[in-house]
């Protein structure tokens, strides 16, 4: 039963993506420079709901940028950070993070990150990929495919 | 031959500079950090600290609902433990002792926790055990309501096709703040040592060792 909803979650997120990539050429700023690097999701354990994925976010052109949205087949998708103070570890949700021209967001453990929940177990296998799809306010909309690897590597 | 003889004079070599390192490591008791307590284990039997007794133990706090620190830290006590031998891995037990014990069962922790190495000990219990074990750390967690933390309908993949009760209780996820202080105790129960998850491993490991040659 999960399979299924798993999968016409992917069809539907798919669709959802398709979409958004056409509606958004029309005023998706193509002189906006948004390079994504190094991007990767932790494989998490069979009974986890929820994971992390990091990388980096480069803004190479001369505007700031807004990371609007990110999605991906693999669940629901937010970007996060990992705050430590005086030992404690406390999670915060940014949203609509802008990224200044010359500068990069680099996504690591314990910093910056991306949280995935409702996670699809179909996806989350060992050797598989993500698929994921940032939305940017003047880039657009970029789509790449990630590795998972487990945390330790 | 004399590559065999330069190896193993190598080896004598770090094994000597190690055991320097280890010797210059001073690990005083810090007093009114741990103690004796009860918990259940991963298999759902009651347990208590001075169980460990005569081990080197390492203690983690947690919860499997966490994304970022709680998977990082156990990768990372991974391959702490995979820097040990054999020998050293049988006198050493590394614990995760959950914050969230009304979801990390027992059964769901031992799952979690065999991810990462099967060796690792999943403590749970009732919400006061747990509190009573934190304060005994002085370690701390926040429970963040779904207002501070959203975690429906914000930036979502796809939009929601199932309204069941899953979903509901998926969507209900609590999140915590929490301490991430990991704690190194000697064969006696004291607590000796507070790391990090980003304490250089050869330097944790170090440690380690000291405390099991005591």
């Amino acid at each position: 039963m999960n399979s299924l909803r798993c999968m016409v979650k992917t069809l539907m997120a798919v669709f959802f993506v398709t979409l958004l990539a056409f509606s958004h050429n029309s005023y998706a700023d193509k002189q906006a420079n948004i390079e994504i690097e190094t991007f990767w999701v932790v494989l998490p354990p069979n009974v986890a709901r929820s994971t992390a994925g990091y990388g980096i976010i480069k803004n190479t052109g001369d505007e700031p940028d807004t990371l609007l949205a990110i999605r991906s087949d693999g669940g629901s998708v937010m970007l996060h950070k990992t705050d430590i103070k005086s030992g404690m570890a406390r999670m915060l949700h940014m949203d609509n993070m802008i990224i200044e021209p010359g500068t990069e967001l680099v996504l690591e453990p314990m910093s910056y990150h991306l949280m995935f929940t409702d996670l699809c177990p179909i996806i989350f296998t060992k050797g598989g990929a993500v698929k994921l799809s940032f939305e940017f306010k003047r880039a657009g909309i970029i789509e790449l495919t990630v590795p998972l690897r487990p945390s330790w590597q | 031959m004399l590559n065999k003889l330069i190896t193993l004079a190598f080896i004598a070599l770090l094994a000597s500079s190690n055991n320097v390192v280890a010797e210059d490591v001073e690990l005083p008791i810090l007093s009114g950090i741990g103690g004796e307590f009860s918990a259940v284990d991963a298999d759902g039997e009651a347990i208590e600290f001075s169980d460990f007794a005569g081990n080197v133990v390492v203690i983690a706090f947690g919860y499997t609902n966490c994304a970022d620190i709680c998977p990082f830290t156990l990768g990372y006590l991974k391959r702490l433990y995979s820097e040990l031998t054999v020998d050293e891995q049988q006198k050493i037990k590394v614990v995760f002792v959950t914050i969230d014990p009304e979801y990390d069962t027992p059964g769901h922790l031992k799952d979690f926790i065999g991810h990462f190495n099967k060796d690792f000990i999943g403590l749970s219990g009732s919400q006061e055990q747990i509190d009573y074990i934190l304060s005994l750390y002085q370690a701390r967690y926040n429970k963040l309501s779904i207002l501070d933390v959203p975690t429906q309908n914000i930036r979502r993949v796809n939009p929601k096709l199932f309204a069941d009760d899953d979903e509901v209780k998926e969507d209900k996820a609590s999140l915590y703040s929490h301490s991430v202080t990991l704690y190194l105790i000697d064969k006696e129960g004291f607590t000796r040592s507070l790391e990090y998850t980003g304490t250089p491993v050869g330097d944790f490991t170090g440690k380690i060792r000291q405390l099991i040659n005591e």
